[in-house]
């Protein structure tokens, strides 16, 4: 905390848009004293209660595990709540903030995110576990788990989605987020309809609509990555009757103890 | 999952005789007229490695141009159709190539 | 656009991609000319064979390469857990495909030169 710190300001492009008045969104520059510690979400708060209180975006938990704010940085797609204001400034002491791209705009940064929510539902992201639940529990082995590759920590913020290109060009494409979710159903021994789900995704819709752009692994705040799961469930798909197959057989045995146990 | 499998093997195939046509037709570079194709195109070998080099290049470029038209959402809806264009027109070119590839015989 | 070394890899793989559709279909009907015989074959190459087919030759080897190499990056992609290493992929591919151009384009543009002068 030195003393310069205090008389700093940055200044914090916004971009503004307001169905009932703008026929097109347009910048706004916002001057605000930079403080130690000041995430861009802060800085936001602060121009909201002090100076401006139309702004309007998405956030809720301010700690990079709700996914709720999600936006355009700089030009690239990061979640703002644990974001430091002062590492995101250009020379000219500016952060430029827009709403998620590739998405309709509801109002300023906040984006309606409807064919984000359909693809992810289309996928099945539940569990379809056995039909024989076990006395205590089910067993799955450290390797299995390992494959997963911390999917499960994926926070559905939009991230990823709104980053890839071929969304940008078809609603229609799964989409990263939701073949991300996908690979972690389709490789969990639990569940019984692998075969099932890898059949939905090798239509023209699926897994084999990206064109391996890696835009959703750099923009992914919990360092996943959906090409990587993509790529997985493409070899999957070309085999999934035998995967299928396979899987039957592992569920026979999913209450029993791992054989290195 | 087909048209993805089709472009990646054909791109495999298309690596070797991309490279075989590249070294063998215009490496050095030289004026190109009848009689020097001829030198090569008479053999039955050489015409029948062509005709596999066509089939797999029209496989490769029309399953990436329905890659590319169908990436739009609009023309996405009506990807059947564009999957039969996709197929007449490799039919068609097939055989013109094909016929092309014959017609390199020494004149009467 | 949302932009990285993915986008403009996809951007120019696409880009060649097309050139490379169209520029086969007028290469089918250059060679097509075979099917009226020897001299028509000959008078149709003729005109395909001035110093300005010679310099959009080099640039038809180039997309020819850049779509190859980064094909070869996407082949190595898909069969390998390679992500991690997706940008010096990607400049490895960048730097192969000029090498092999220049390699190539030098001697047509010799070829060229000479053609012109003779």
């Amino acid at each position: 905390m030195g003393r310069g710190d205090a008389e700093r300001t940055a200044t914090v492009r916004v971009q503004r848009f307001n169905p009932d008045e703008d026929r097109e969104p347009r910048m706004q520059d916002f001057t605000i004293v930079l403080r130690p510690g000041t995430t861009v979400l802060d800085a936001l708060h602060r121009i909201k209660t002090e100076q401006d209180g139309t702004l309007t975006y998405r956030r809720s938990c301010r700690h990079a595990i709700c996914g709720s704010c999600a936006m355009n940085v700089n030009g690239a797609n990061r979640l703002v709540c644990n974001m430091p204001l002062r590492e995101q400034l250009d020379r000219s002491g500016t952060v430029t903030i827009k709403p998620l791209p590739y998405l309709p705009i509801i109002k300023d940064l906040v984006v309606d995110r409807s064919t984000f929510w359909e693809q992810y539902l289309r996928v099945r992201p539940w569990l379809v576990p056995p039909d024989d639940v076990p006395e205590k529990e089910f067993r799955l082995s450290p390797a299995e788990v390992e494959a997963l590759h911390h999917a499960e920590t994926c926070i559905m913020c939009g991230a990823c989605y709104s980053s890839c290109q071929v969304i940008g060009m078809n609603k229609s494409y799964v989409g990263p987020h939701a073949a991300l979710k996908a690979f972690l159903r389709v490789l969990d021994p639990r569940d019984t309809i692998p075969g099932d789900r890898l059949e939905d995704l090798s239509g023209g819709d699926g897994v084999y609509r990206c064109h391996t752009i890696f835009n959703c692994i750099d923009a992914c705040p919990k360092n996943l990555n959906p090409t990587q799961a993509i790529e997985t469930l493409r070899k999957l798909a070309a085999k999934r009757e035998a995967y299928d197959r396979d899987r039957r057989v592992r569920q026979a045995s999913l209450s029993e103890p791992i054989a290195s146990e | 999952m087909r048209i993805f499998q089709i472009q990646r093997y054909s791109a495999i195939a298309l690596l070797v005789f991309l490279t075989i046509h590249m070294t063998v037709v215009h490496y050095p570079p030289f004026h190109i007229d009848f009689t020097r194709i001829l030198e090569r195109m008479a053999s039955p070998v050489w015409k029948t490695i062509d005709i596999f080099f066509l089939g797999f290049v029209l496989a490769h470029a029309l399953a990436g141009a329905y890659m590319v038209i169908t990436d739009f959402e609009s023309m996405y809806g009506v990807r059947r159709a564009m999957i039969w264009i996709a197929v007449i027109i490799g039919a068609i070119a097939f055989v013109y190539g094909t016929k092309t590839i014959l017609a390199f015989q020494p004149p009467v | 656009m949302y932009t990285s070394t993915g986008y403009i890899s996809f951007l120019l793989r696409r880009v060649t991609g097309v050139a490379l559709v169209i520029y086969l279909f007028m290469h089918m009907w250059v060679i097509g000319s075979a099917n009226g015989g020897p001299e028509v074959f000959d008078a149709r190459l003729n005109l395909v064979q001035g110093p300005l087919f010679k310099l959009g030759e080099i640039a038809l080897l180039a997309a020819v390469v850049w779509h190859a190499i980064d094909g070869i990056r996407l082949l190595i992609v898909h069969y390998f857990d390679v992500t991690e290493y997706r940008r010096s992929m990607f400049w490895a591919a960048i730097v192969v495909s000029a090498i092999l151009v220049i390699a190539g384009g030098i001697p047509m543009l010799t070829f060229m030169l000479e053609e012109m002068g003779g």
